[in-house]
């Protein structure tokens, strides 16, 4: 054969594989959750891992139905660094930007966790019009109310957690029913120099002289804050019987440890009290974390018999992660992809209008109640009823193991004193 | 009485915090950057000898120090040494230094509260109505003794008094044969395990997060520049000074503006009296 007769056969196979079909079926892109999350910090790395199982068990179900194609999940990790000490809100917005420009994250869950991380966030996601789930921290009410204020630039922002105010009410309730059991009622309130600190702190303090309860005073640590002595001399001089503690630091359980070694006789009732909602906090302490109150936000994040699905998170975390469930954001951040997927799944496509529009039909029981969120605000909708809203979770520290006392509709134990305060009473 | 007590033993926490940082610039004018990253080093280290190889406490804090001795020599021979008399360098690659030690922890997952020391003694005692715990008096006992130490260690013996004429006058030292970069290298290795000793005694109070180093060279930084950079007792000086200044302000204005003191300090001092208040640094005060 001539030679030119060989090279007009080459390029032809040569074409014909080229062009030819893999005799595979080309996999559906998945679908990219963006997560902007504190990672060296409790609040980002308990949000990770819920993301992480949800996304896990739902791939290993075939994924989400998007319009009738099966598409997997995928995750995107980007710390934020924004609970460091001088929260560098710069660093958090970047690490958002970059999820959605160069990850091309079709969805924002998680983050960023600081709540003045996450209000300056808000006019990002609302230019690039990207769908948002924050899931862990971001307490301050003022979030859902940009979201209420101005619906059309705001619109795809959703909050599925507690939140400050939501807080304080179940706080308050806890604090009248101590006040009913124990006849405490002179409270000392000792807060971290952050936003959610500082604004639940003081609308507290408010409830609470409504509601008879003597303030006698409230002491603000910046964070990092390493030494609490004169402020728990000052609540022990004032004659608290109650110290409200409201502080995300690690150094928190310096605080609990000096409370323990002076015997003060108050009762530690902490919220977003990081150090303490961990398992590893009796260990940590020595033990002096004992009787410490802890509000944990959602059902979940402690073991409850809140819904049918509560222990099964609590033990599957516990399974994959090797460790309980720890910090506020675990159960959240796990309903979060949950709900992402219900919402997807009934709107049929990714695009963000109808996401929206499905979240906001959200209605779904999950692990730590029925999960709907307010139309106008995109805050969850709480309640004390598991059938009706999602609950929350304060537990206390008793013989080594976190016992969800608060509240009785899911509660495992009873509040108890320390030993010094019966003594005292 | 809870101010004086309290007062006490923020001002020698402090004190021990930069005596170490003090020593170094005073003998080897060496501005430790580093000094922070290794008050954590040692910090982890007697963390990992206890937890993870259950190694005697007291074993595993004098391999922890021992160890953050060799870390600070090796840190002045391999890297310092090179940028010697060349002040900005010598900030940025000590500074370096720590950060990567810092953040080296950090990315390895040295995070969280999880990381604790026992205290040497439980329990606590009252005095005059003030509860304090036994782990704070021996702080203060330490801290005292440390001082006391070093004022001995620096008069009668032949190494401290080598590291007196260093700190008077380098030329002076090297020519009656006091071989300066070697001084300097024993300088560092007491700073640095100057700054362990802080650690062990301070870190039983709380937990072993990275951000300590960063908040422990920003407060030695303050004690030194209030006290008189290159003055050992100006750094004791300015410990109480700065050290009572905080608990002052804890008491009578606010808890949040504890920090805001000693970053306050540097300054007051840096345009009043540049020097501080030992310092001998006359061309700083010229010049301003």
């Amino acid at each position: 054969m001539k030679k030119s007769g060989w090279g007009v056969w080459i390029v032809l196979v040569a074409a014909f594989l080229m062009l030819a079909p893999s005799g595979r079926a080309v996999a559906a892109e998945p679908i990219v959750i963006g997560c902007p999350l504190p990672t060296a910090f409790l609040y980002g790395w308990d949000a990770e891992r819920g993301v992480r199982l949800a996304v896990d068990e739902i791939n290993a179900q075939g994924g989400v139905d998007v319009g009738g194609e099966k598409r997997m999940l995928k995750v995107e990790l980007i710390d934020t660094r924004d609970l460091e000490p001088g929260v560098p809100v710069s660093e958090a917005l970047l690490a958002v930007e970059k999820l959605i420009l160069e990850k091309k994250a079709d969805f924002i869950v998680g983050g960023p966790v600081r709540s003045e991380a996450a209000l300056a966030a808000m006019p990002l996601l609302s230019k690039h019009k990207k769908v948002s789930i924050v899931t862990s921290g971001v307490l301050s009410p003022k979030y859902h109310a940009m979201v209420a204020q101005d619906y059309d630039k705001y619109k795809y922002c959703f909050r599925i957690h507690g939140e400050a105010k939501q807080l304080v009410t179940e706080i308050m309730d806890c604090l009248e029913h101590i006040k009913a059991t124990f006849g405490l009622n002179n409270l000392f309130i000792m807060v971290q120099d952050v936003a959610h600190a500082r604004a639940a702190g003081k609308i507290l303090g408010d409830i609470a002289l409504k509601k008879g309860w003597t303030v006698s005073g409230t002491e603000i640590f910046p964070t990092g804050t390493g030494d609490f002595s004169m402020g728990l001399i000052k609540a022990q001089k004032a004659g608290a019987q109650v110290l409200s503690l409201w502080m995300d630091m690690p150094e928190s359980s310096i605080l609990l440890k000096q409370w323990y070694d002076m015997q003060l006789p108050a009762l530690p009732f902490g919220s977003t009290l990081a150090a303490a909602e961990q398992p590893g906090f009796w260990k940590a302490t020595e033990g002096k974390g004992a009787y410490c109150l802890a509000n944990v936000v959602n059902a979940g994040n402690a073991p409850s018999n809140a819904t049918p699905w509560t222990m099964k998170f609590y033990d599957a975390y516990t399974e994959k992660w090797g460790i309980e469930p720890e910090g506020l954001g675990s159960s959240s951040s796990y309903m979060a992809i949950y709900t992402l997927k219900d919402a997807i799944e009934r709107a049929g496509t990714l695009e963000s209008d109808a996401v929206i529009t499905a979240l906001e039909q959200t209605d779904l029981m999950g692990v730590y109640g029925r999960l709907r969120f307010d139309p106008k605000s995109h805050q969850v909708i709480p309640s004390y009823d598991p059938q009706e809203g999602a609950v929350g979770s304060i537990f206390q520290w008793q013989d080594g193991k976190r016992v969800v006392v608060f509240p009785e509709s899911i509660a495992m134990g009873k509040i108890i004193l320390p030993p010094w305060m019966k003594m005292k009473q | 009485m809870d101010i004086f007590i309290y007062g006490i033993f923020n001002s020698i926490s402090l004190a021990l915090m930069a005596l170490g940082f003090a020593l170094v610039y005073g003998i080897s004018r060496v501005p430790n950057f580093a000094h922070g990253a290794l008050y954590v080093v040692t910090g982890f280290l007697t963390w990992g000898f206890l937890r993870t190889l259950h190694l005697n406490y007291f074993l595993s804090i004098l391999l922890a120090m021992f160890i953050t001795g060799i870390v600070g020599a090796l840190i002045y021979q391999l890297i310092l040494v090179r940028v010697r008399g060349m002040a900005i360098s010598e900030i940025i690659a000590s500074y370096a230094m720590g950060l990567a030690i810092i953040e080296g922890f950090r990315w390895w997952g040295f995070k969280g509260m999880t990381y604790t020391l026992p205290v040497f003694v439980e329990g606590s005692v009252t005095i005059a109505g003030i509860p304090i715990d036994w782990q704070r008096i021996l702080v203060v006992a330490v801290g005292a003794a440390v001082v006391g130490f070093l004022w001995l260690f620096t008069h009668y013996t032949k190494v401290g008094l080598a590291l007196r004429g260093m700190a008077q006058d380098e030329r002076a030292s090297l020519m009656l044969g006091i071989d300066s970069d070697r001084m300097a290298v024993v300088a560092m290795s007491f700073g640095a395990m100057l700054a362990g000793l802080a650690a062990i005694m301070l870190l039983p109070l709380g937990n072993i997060v990275v951000e300590k180093g960063y908040d422990v060279l920003i407060l030695a930084i303050a004690v030194c520049i209030v006290g008189g950079l290159g003055s050992w007792m100006g750094a004791v000086v300015a410990s109480f000074l700065i050290g009572f200044a905080q608990i002052l302000t804890v008491v009578y204005l606010g808890a949040h503006f504890q920090m805001v003191v000693a970053l306050l300090a540097i300054i007051v001092t840096l345009v009043l009296r540049p020097s501080g208040l030992f310092g001998r640094q006359k061309e700083l005060e010229e010049r301003v």
